[in-house]
Order: structure tokens, then C-alpha cells, then sequence
């Protein structure tokens, strides 16, 4: 009786036989189905910032890996791959200290730098603690603004920063550059007070003084240098290695020329970060001083101190860009090889400790294949015993010393080769300190 | 195969009775050298009565390409083939603009969506990204200590591989055609299967944020074998094999050489 029921209400079309779908139903359900956008054609790609490295010093800025804000998350001492970090406005320039991070926007708002990490010394400026309104923290856990005394603060934009040891560096592009933290060597460039007390201190001070525009600050471990539009290097704070390279081996407190076999080169680039020094010249020339008594500036002189700019007569091409480490620096030239010197893991395997003379590291180790030939390293950068280098297709290698797991490849050990760290985007800037790394990234899409 | 003129028979000595010359009823023997009869056709039968045949790499019903045979002996060149681990070489076609369940055209549709803000900048740079990831998963699976000197030499040439079980390994990947919808990659890899060439191109779709599923999977080189050295239906005769073999018999040879040394 029922088979009956089912066959007189399919005769009178009351309802339809299931099975399954012929391919005209199949083509007419895909026709009919939605179509969702998920980017449209004006979607932009995003800027994000990446960091990573040892955690505690709160340089990361994040400060659920310090102190837990959820009962299930654990304190993080290192993060040994990169992790985003947000950021409210976009990040163009950013700089690694011993143990803290400045991070800096082209913007024209009022909040044009943020820091985080070590404020001992004041390296952040005051931060204004929520607890005592008389105190300053000494911990910076979060990317917390940092006030400068602007004359125009809604028109002036940082171009720059850069931090040292204990000290930090803000170039702007018409009030000069401003200076905070230690200054017990001269290093921020103002007369050294005896027995100053630099944590909770209000001083940022303002150098103007200098022969055409500052184009390029750069800090050293207790020193700071400054590149002028002209091409000249103005240099301050401790010379007991001669980085001041003003011919003597005492203290600055004011920025001061350099002369030596710089006076009357136009200088394009200056880099420091421990005790040694280079600038590389228009013509890709590079010259160097400091510290070398890891054989940096060996190939010139046997002294372990120079304190006058020498030239280095390296017979390896143009040279573009250079980057100095604690006791290794590299060089990039203009037909994109990166060659590296000095003492410590310099990236071409176990059994190169050391060399006075710079030795090529082989371009197929950052890509270069008969695959892709046009891949080649666009930047170089050095931290205190590592080295990263960007190639042109924005990926992002890291050889040397992992303290901490500075190298963001997600293993602990020394890396004694170029190495690929993994970055969900294209990275367009890193910035290297002792034991934390950050990093300016672009999405894909 | 059995009508072909076979290995000519044994032969042995034997002494035969025969005749003495001079008549007479006395039989001598001669030394006589005659075919073994136990080698005769008629005794031993067709001498070919099943072959053996071995395949190479695995290539599924939807995908079409080069496809590695061996016969008789050939299956323990096979062997030695594998455990060279050498690349193998696919053009994979994709369509942007739809995402299907078994992530090829003929699959059920699980989405659509938009593709106008794709360009082949954007495409390239997600293949430089997996090509990155790629290198780093060879250099892991390679199980060399990455602290040693050598390491870093082999890394230099680039002859790092892995040398045992592994995941699938894209070695290079480069975009040959692109005309929205549709784009042609060719792939490099090593331990994979079509399968998972055709989730990688549902993932680069995913990446792009949009969507896409895999029309053709095409394998033109594995190991030393190309599409010039296949034969086509139309060659699938007796003649045509043999030359095939002989051809690449030199070629097997040096890379076994070349690797397993």
C-alpha cells in the first residue's frame, strides 16, 4: 500500500525522485552557488613587525610572555620564532640595544616613537609609573610612547633611531637628533655630570650644532656617531678604543668632526655596534677604526686600538653597505656578495674562526641557484656575534652566534652558515641586538 | 618475444656409436659435438612464459606523464633507482576561482570566490616563499649535523638531500604561464604524490586569498627519465621497448654510479 502512495504522488508530480545528482544539476548548483571575496582589487598589502628572541628583558614587547595574563599561559623565557607583534601605527624604523627595542613611525601624530625593555638608565625616556607618580619603571614591558620635546611635534617626523648600550639616538628631520639614557662617557652627547643618577631621569638632550643635516645616527656599544648630508662623521662619548676616532683615546661629551683618511670623503653609511667602526665612502672605498683585537682592522695596522679612520684597501669591488658586529663585521657589494671578517662564527662553516682578509660567502647559500639567478642579498646587518642578511626576493637569513635564540630559526644551536628564517611575509627591514632581533615585514597579498 | 631467435643452444661433447668406416658390422665411437636436447624448444617449451614487471614512482589515474617500468632484471636497477632519491619534475595546471573537495576540477564545489586581484607578482612571491620553506625542510631532513664543516660544503654545492624516508620536498617551483584564471607551475619534488601537488595548489590559492583547484598534474622528468625517452601508445610494440631500453641502459648506468658511490 505504501509503494502504491509514493508511485500516485510521483505520477501527479507532488514530489521528486532523490538519487544521485546527473551533471546538469551539478553544473546548474555551481552556477547558482556564491561567490565570496575575500580581498578585493584594491586590497593593500599590510605592514606588520615581527620579533624574536630572549623574552625576560621585556625587549620583545609583548608582556604575556613575562608576566601571564591567562591562567593557562606559562612565562616564556625565549621565543625562538618570530612572532607578530601589534603595533598601532606603521613602523619605518626600528633599532635592537643591549636589552631593549625602539620602534619608530614616519607619522605626523603626536606619538612618533615607542619603547620597550631595559629603562635603567633611562634609555626609554621617563616612563610614568602607574603605582608611584614620582617613579619611572625600570621594566618596560609593552611598546609604551616615549615623549619628546618637540618645538613643532605635529609637523617634525622621526626619520631614524638607534640605540646602544645604555643610550638611544632619535634622528628627526628638522629639529636634529635628540639623545636620552646614560651618559656617564659623553655618549649623549652633553658635558658628563659626576654622579648622575639615570634612572627616572626627565633629560633628553637635543644636538643641533653640526655642519649641514643629520642623515644617519648610528650607536656603538658606549659611543654614538652621526653622518651628515655632506658627508661628514661627527662622533662622542667613550674613546678608550679609539671608536671615537678623534686621535686620542679619551672620553667626548660633545659630537666632533673626524678627520684622518675621511677628511674630505663623502661618506654614505656609517655603521658601529661594539667597539669598531666602518663607513663606506660614495666610491666604495671602506674605512675603518676602534677596536682591533679581533683582527677587524688587521689588514692595515697591528695595533689593537686605531683611533684615527684608516682605509681599509680591500680588493673586493664596490662596496655598498657594511655592518659591524661585537668582533665580526660583513660587507655587501655592488654585484651583491657579502663578504665577512673578523673572529667568531663567520658564517662559512665550523673551521672559519678567523680572518684579517674578507672571504666571499658563496652566494648559492642565500638562494642563488641556475633556477632563480637573479636572486642576490639587498641589505646587511650585524648584531653583537650575528649576522643577517636580505636577499631581493625578501627572505631573510641569519648566521652566528644563537644566544638566546636571537636567530629566530627555532632551533638553540650556533648557526656557521647562511640560514633561512621562516617569516610569513616579505621582509623588508631587521634590526639585530644582543639577544632579540626585530623585524619590518610585509604580507604577501 | 618467444618467435625472436633465442641464445643458441649448449652443445657438449658426446661419443656416438657409428659406423666404422670399412663396413663390416663393428661400431666405434666418435667424438661428436651435438646440442644439449634438454635446451631444445620442443623439449623445454616457449622460453618465455610470464614476465616480470616492476614499476617505478607512482602515478595516479587522474595525473599522466612519464611512467617508469622494469622487466626481468630491470626491477633491481628499480630498487637502486629509488634509493637514489633523484628529483622528479611535474607541470601542474591550476584554475583559480573555485575550491572543490578533492582539490581538482572534477571534485565536488566547496566554494567560489573572486581572483581579479591576482597578479603574477603576487603568485610568484607566495612560490619564492614555499620554495624557502622547501630548502629548510631538505637541509633538516637530510640528517647531517649542520655544525660540521662538511655540512656547510655540501650546502654550498647544493647537493644536500635527504637519503631516507622523508615528507614530500619541493625542491624548485616557478610559474611557466599565467592568464587569469587559469596558470601552469612547474614543480620540482622529491617523496611525493600527485595528491599532495594538488593540495599545494589549493594552498596557493588559500595563500593568495582567493581559491584554486588543479586541472592537469603532468610528470615530464623522473630521475633520468624524460618525455623524450617515453613511448606513446602508438609505440607499444616489441621493437620500440627494446631500442627504448637499450637507449637509456648508458644513461641509468652513470647516475647509479654517480649517486650510490
Amino acid at each position: 500500500a505504501m509503494a502504491g502512495l509514493v508511485r500516485r504522488l510521483l505520477c501527479r508530480g507532488l514530489c521528486v525522485a532523490a538519487g544521485p545528482p546527473s551533471t546538469r544539476q551539478l553544473r546548474e548548483a555551481e552556477e547558482a552557488a556564491p561567490v565570496f571575496q575575500y580581498a578585493g582589487k584594491a586590497a593593500r598589502r599590510k605592514d606588520r613587525v615581527f620579533v624574536w628572541g630572549f623574552t625576560y628583558s621585556g625587549a620583545l614587547g609583548i608582556p604575556s610572555f613575562v608576566k601571564p595574563d591567562a591562567g593557562w599561559k606559562k612565562p616564556r623565557r625565549i621565543q625562538p620564532t618570530p612572532y607578530r607583534l601589534e603595533t598601532e601605527e606603521k613602523i619605518s624604523s626600528a633599532a635592537c640595544g643591549y636589552g631593549f627595542t625602539l620602534l619608530a613611525s614616519n607619522t605626523r601624530d603626536i606619538t612618533k616613537v615607542w619603547g620597550m625593555g631595559l629603562n635603567k638608565d633611562s634609555q626609554l625616556g621617563f616612563q610614568r609609573s602607574r603605582r608611584d607618580q614620582t617613579k619611572g619603571y625600570e621594566y618596560v614591558l609593552e611598546p609604551s610612547p616615549i615623549p619628546l620635546p618637540l618645538e613643532k611635534p605635529q609637523q617634525t617626523r622621526v626619520l631614524q633611531v638607534s640605540c646602544g648600550r645604555a643610550h638611544s639616538l632619535v634622528l628627526t628631520d628638522s629639529e636634529g637628533v635628540f639623545t636620552m639614557g646614560n651618559n656617564s662617557y659623553g655618549q649623549c652627547g652633553r658635558k658628563v655630570v659626576e654622579d648622575e643618577i639615570y634612572s627616572g631621569s626627565h633629560v633628553i638632550h637635543q644636538l643641533k650644532e653640526f655642519d649641514s643635516r643629520v642623515v644617519q645616527v648610528v650607536c656603538g656599544q658606549d659611543h654614538s656617531l652621526f653622518r651628515t648630508k655632506k658627508g661628514t662623521v661627527y662622533a662622542c662619548g667613550w674613546g678608550a678604543d679609539g671608536q671615537t676616532g678623534l686621535g686620542h683615546y679619551n672620553i667626548t661629551s660633545v659630537p666632533t668632526k673626524l678627520h684622518g683618511d675621511i677628511a674630505g670623503v663623502n661618506i654614505i653609511q656609517v655603521s658601529s655596534y661594539g667597539d669598531c667602526c666602518l663607513a663606506v665612502s660614495d666610491e666604495g672605498d671602506v674605512f675603518g677604526w676602534g677596536n682591533s683585537e679581533y683582527l677587524q682592522l688587521a689588514s692595515v695596522t697591528e695595533t689593537t686600538q686605531v683611533n684615527v679612520p684608516r682605509h681599509l684597501p680591500f680588493k673586493i669591488g664596490k662596496v655598498k653597505e657594511a655592518a659591524c658586529g661585537g668582533t665580526g663585521n660583513v660587507v655587501l657589494t655592488e654585484e651583491g656578495n657579502v663578504f665577512v671578517w673578523g673572529y667568531g662564527i663567520l658564517g662559512k662553516g665550523p673551521n672559519l674562526i678567523e680572518t684579517a682578509v674578507p672571504e666571499m660567502i658563496p652566494p648559492s647559500l642565500f638562494g642563488w641557484s641556475d633556477f632563480s639567478p637573479d636572486t642576490r642579498v639587498a641589505h646587511v646587518r650585524c648584531g653583537l656575534s650575528q649576522f643577517a642578511a636580505l636577499t631581493n626576493r625578501g627572505e631573510l637569513f641569519v648566521w652566528g652566534k644563537n644566544l638566546r635564540g636571537c636567530l629566530g630559526t627555532g632551533r638553540m644551536e650556533d648557526q656557521y652558515f647562511p640560514w633561512r628564517v621562516t617569516v610569513p611575509g616579505e621582509v623588508v627591514d631587521v634590526a639585530c641586538g644582543v639577544d632579540h632581533m626585530v623585524s619590518m615585514v610585509r604580507s604577501f597579498t | 618475444l618467444n618467435a625472436a631467435p633465442g641464445p643458441a643452444p649448449r652443445q657438449r661433447v658426446r661419443f656416438l656409436p657409428t659406423p666404422a668406416a670399412g663396413g663390416g658390422g663393428a661400431v666405434e665411437l666418435v667424438a661428436a659435438r651435438v646440442p644439449v636436447l634438454a635446451d631444445h624448444p620442443f623439449v623445454r617449451g616457449p622460453r618465455f612464459r610470464k614476465l616480470k614487471i616492476g614499476a617505478g614512482h607512482r602515478l595516479d589515474v587522474k595525473a599522466s606523464g612519464v611512467f617508469v617500468l622494469g622487466i626481468g632484471h630491470g626491477n633491481k636497477l628499480l630498487t637502486d633507482l629509488y634509493n637514489c632519491h633523484l628529483t622528479k619534475v611535474y607541470t601542474v595546471g591550476g584554475l583559480f576561482g573555485k575550491a572543490s573537495d578533492d582539490f581538482s576540477d572534477t571534485g565536488n564545489l566547496v566554494e567560489k570566490t573572486t581572483f581579479d586581484h591576482i597578479t603574477r607578482e603576487k603568485l610568484e612571491r607566495i612560490l619564492a616563499v614555499i620554495q624557502g620553506t622547501n630548502q629548510k625542510a631538505l637541509l633538516m631532513y637530510s640528517n647531517i649535523d649542520m655544525k660540521t664543516q662538511e655540512a656547510y660544503e655540501l650546502a654550498v654545492k647544493g647537493l644536500i638531500r635527504p637519503m631516507g624516508k622523508s615528507p614530500p620536498i619541493i625542491t624548485a617551483i616557478r610559474c611557466l604561464q599565467f592568464a587569469l584564471p587559469e596558470f601552469q607551475l612547474e614543480i620540482h619534488c622529491l617523496h611525493e604524490t600527485q595528491q599532495y601537488l594538488r593540495k599545494m595548489v589549493h594552498e596557493i590559492g588559500l595563500e593568495l586569498k582567493s581559491s584554486a583547484v588543479c586541472t592537469q598534474v603532468r610528470r615530464i622528468r623522473d630521475g633520468v627519465f624524460t618525455v623524450d625517452d617515453t613511448l606513446p601508445r602508438t609505440q607499444w610494440n616489441l621493437q620500440s621497448i627494446q631500442e627504448a631500453i637499450r637507449n637509456c641502459q648508458l644513461k641509468v648506468e652513470t647516475e647509479l654510479e654517480k649517486t650510490l658511490a
